[in-house]
């Protein structure tokens, strides 16, 4: 059909610049795209199941990313960037995971089995995350896996007073009720070599992870009391103790890793210990809420200094040597530090390096190795040069768990053309694969005030520095249903808030307008229903006026039908205004003098 | 330009009461011994169908009524009306809610409802959502007669539609049903006031009890527990006669 020129441009002002699709600042910068948005607002309106049930949608381990996920989402939120308080995202994901996670809210139903089998190498969140969403697929997954538990890092690198066991465990048996086996204690290189792997499965996804520690060429660095945060981190994980930690500890390095050696050093029963970090405190990468903790347990900050000499005595650390830390960074923003002359002398028995983890060969070769060990891939697809082995995970780049979790999916997505011998990169959304930045442009909604950001509960410094139950208590009900109640809901929607009847054929007008100027059509009842009352433009950042593109499109509908509406419903208008215009019933009585 | 004046009631409202209608006029002529009376419909529904040639040729049959009645400004008492009339800048168009604050209400009728236990919530029409004049026309009123009142959150400019709006109702009821249901449920209390009577049927059906500004004037005064009039205009037949019976009340008022 034809429509007028005034109407297909308005339509397409609309088409292109309706922020409708836009995703939120959180969900978009979440790699794995959870819907923040959606279970903020169902834990706001107390319904915490179907909360729980909304994250889920995309994450398996609700529990414990609401734990301890680095949350790139919240350094985005709008209240972050507005006031420096945004909102406690993943505390309310572990509340909403807390209260209402049951087994049978678990959805394992799976495509029709293919036949096709692939292995999973190594149990940590980037494997277990292709595993699963391969199982679902119908494939048949095997997770081979080097440690006698599930988990990977988040199970022997953050430590245990940060997330309880016994949740990874349950969080994980998700992947046994969809049929996934594990092969624990099973080490590729050396029980099974990775060559024969490729041989028995259609495809491998390499997921192991980097655990490696690795300790900067420092004078002393061989000395009797030095370690690394991995090797330091999974013996204090799987045992609860440190063969090697004395009474005194220096940690060097300022990111969570540090935070966590420092902490646990508490918790295996050491009395003094210290941080030592390049950066100065106010530039430390660890997240503020680690540091805080740190400080509260009694670890001392030593910021701005690196590490000169490790000093020994009777072949055991008797100290450390420390040089002022002038600058990290070199004007390029390259990691170049420079020192001045200042050196003071920490006096301990152990160091435990927190600076960085490097990937380890397990393929004996057959992919090829970069910096820190990573493999090298295709970063679209993770593919590597062999056509069945893909990469996930930290063995690959991603840092932070969730990050791991992304590119897991985004190998089984790989993983999963391939099985099917479709094209690995063709009509694939890669922006909808990782964290991306939204375009939405919205200004403040009106009213809005600053409210601060809730804290969760912490059990006393003094009562958990020596214990390695959880520190953190996490929201109650009432402070669940405040924190969630300060969500800003940044998405441009306003209009679908506002009108019912455009809920009714649309998700958003930019949606509608494009399918409008595609077809080239409207169905009629779209543009009748409109009510006219213009509450969608004052709402609307753009102020689009909807009425009168509907109202266009009516005319042209009109002209199209002989001057008359193409629904039969309005027959009843067209009586009403034959009588309202009839003699019977009107009257024009001329005033003042006759 | 002259200053004979006109008034027309519109469509709704002279299907909804003959009583105000008669009663307005009469006291408009007061101020006004030279008012004309109209009553014929603007052609706002065809207008809004989309029927741009019909709605051209009814409204021109309206601007020929002015024109014999040598009218340079038109009152009027419908927000529909008020539209046409101000996109067609044929005459000068002033509001009935804009003009009473300025004549003022009969001084017997001043502070009628002062001992009333009622609170009005005001439903403003969403069509003259940018003319503030009539918004506070509309609180002037209430606060002369007396009536105490409330303000939704979505109030004046940022007034929601009541339902009736766009012709929607024969063509998509349950939309229309939803948005009746939606609107009552804004008010902060049980009564509610409207100046058009298209409005004050959406607000019934939506399960509110609503009163057309005009009973509150002419009419006996409301309390808490009084029950609005009944819902004329979902009865087609009493609608017409109300029609019918508006039109020898305009013509007896004037001629008078």
């Amino acid at each position: 059909m034809k429509f007028n020129e005034k109407v297909l441009k308005a339509a397409t002002e609309i088409a292109e610049g309706c922020q409708g699709h836009e995703s939120a600042y959180c969900s978009s910068e979440c790699p794995m795209h959870t819907d923040v948005i959606g279970y903020v607002d169902l834990i706001k309106e107390g319904k915490v199941s179907e909360a729980l049930l909304k994250i889920r949608e995309k994450l398996f381990l609700p529990g414990t990313l609401g734990r301890i996920c680095a949350h790139p989402c919240e350094k985005v939120c709008r209240r972050n960037t507005e006031y420096g308080q945004p909102i406690s995202i993943a505390a309310l994901k572990r509340y909403a995971a807390d209260k209402a996670d049951k087994e049978e809210f678990w959805d394992i139903s799976k495509d029709p089995a293919t036949g096709k089998k692939v292995a999973v190498i190594g149990a940590g969140p980037a494997g277990a995350q292709a595993a699963l969403d391969l199982a679902k697929k119908g494939h048949e997954i095997t997770i081979f896996e080097k440690l006698e538990v599930v988990g990977g890092m988040m199970r022997v690198g953050i430590p245990e007073y940060r997330l309880p066991r016994t949740l990874i465990d349950f969080e994980y048996s998700y992947l046994n009720k969809l049929g996934v086996v594990f092969k624990l204690g099973v080490e590729i290189g050396k029980d099974i070599q990775f060559d024969d792997l490729i041989k028995q499965y259609d495809a491998i996804i390499v997921a192991h992870g980097a655990h490696k520690g690795s300790i900067p060429s420092v004078k002393g660095k061989e000395t009797e009391g030095v370690t690394n945060a991995v090797d330091f981190l999974k013996e204090v994980s799987l045992t609860k103790k440190s063969h090697l930690a004395g009474k005194k500890v220096v940690v060097i390095g300022g990111g969570d890793v540090a935070m966590d050696c420092a902490r646990s050093s508490f918790r295996v029963g050491v009395q003094d210990v210290h941080l030592v970090s390049l950066e100065n405190q106010a530039e430390l990468p660890a997240s503020i809420h680690e540091q805080k903790c740190a400080l509260e347990e009694g670890v001392v900050f030593n910021c701005g200094w690196g590490t000169e000499e490790i000093l020994s005595k009777e072949g055991r650390v008797s100290g450390i040597r420390i040089k002022e830390c002038l600058s990290v960074f070199d004007a390029e923003g390259r990691f170049s530090p420079t020192f001045g002359n200042e050196e003071i002398v920490i006096p301990c028995d152990t160091v435990i390096f927190a600076t960085g983890q490097i990937v380890e060969d397990i393929t004996a070769g057959s992919v090829e190795q970069t910096r820190g060990g990573r493999y090298v891939v295709d970063k679209d697809t993770l593919a590597t040069k062999a056509p069945n082995v893909f990469v996930a995970g930290d063995a690959v780049g991603g840092t932070i768990v969730v990050e791991a979790m992304a590119l897991g999916r985004k190998a089984s997505i790989s993983v999963d053309r391939y099985l099917k011998g479709m094209d690995l990169i063709q009509d694939r959304d890669l922006i909808e694969e990782y964290s991306f930045k939204t375009e939405l442009n919205l200004p403040l909604p009106e009213g809005v005030i600053d409210i601060k950001r809730y804290h969760t509960r912490m059990l006393p410094a003094n009562e958990r520095k020596t214990s390695f139950a959880e520190c953190d208590l996490g929201f109650d009900d009432s402070i669940a249903l405040e924190e969630s109640s300060r969500c800003l809901k940044c998405e441009c929607k306003g209009c679908m808030k506002e009108c019912i009847m455009l809920n009714d054929f649309t998700h958003y007008p930019g949606e509608l307008f494009n399918k409008f100027l595609k077809d080239g059509n409207m169905e009629p009842l779209i543009a009748y229903s409109c009510n006219m009352c213009n509450q969608c433009t004052i709402v609307c950042p753009e102020e689009y006026k909807l009425a009168e593109v509907f109202g266009g499109i009516r005319k042209d509908l009109v002209k199209a039908n002989n001057g008359k509406s193409p629904l039969k419903g309005h027959g009843a208008i067209d009586i009403h205004q034959l009588l309202g215009f009839s003699k019977l019933f009107t009257v024009k009585q001329k005033g003042g003098k006759k | 330009m002259g200053n004979r004046r006109g008034f027309m009631p519109g469509c709704s409202l002279p299907s909804y009461s003959p009583k105000n209608v008669e009663l307005t006029v009469q006291y408009l002529k007061k101020h006004y011994p030279e008012l004309s009376g109209i009553q014929k419909c603007c052609g706002k529904p065809t207008k809004a169908l989309g029927q741009v040639e019909l709605f051209e040729e009814r409204f021109g049959s309206l601007v020929q009524d002015i024109k014999d009645c040598e009218i340079d400004e038109m009152i009027v008492a419908c927000q529909s009306c008020m539209n046409t009339l101000r996109e067609s800048k044929e005459f000068k168009t002033t509001s009935l809610w804009e003009l009473l604050p300025q004549i003022g209400l009969p001084q017997e009728l001043i502070g009628k409802a002062k001992d009333s236990d009622v609170v009005f919530s005001v439903h403003d029409s969403c069509s003259i959502r940018d003319l503030n004049g009539i918004h506070e026309g509309i609180r002037w009123i209430l606060k002369e007669l007396g009536y105490k009142v409330a303000e939704p959150e979505h109030t004046k400019d940022k007034t929601r539609c009541c339902g009736f709006g766009g012709m929607i109702v024969p063509v998509n009821p349950d939309v229309a049903k939803k948005v009746m249901d939606r609107r009552v449920k804004d008010f902060p209390t049980e009564n509610i006031v409207v100046y058009c009577a298209a409005c004050r049927q959406s607000m019934i059906l939506g399960g509110g009890q609503a009163w057309h500004i005009l009973d509150l004037i002419w009419g006996d005064v409301v309390y808490k527990n009084s029950k609005p009039p009944e819902d004329v205009l979902s009865n087609p037949v009493k609608a017409w006669i109300n029609r019918f019976k508006s039109k020898g009340a305009i013509k007896r008022a004037i001629k008078k």
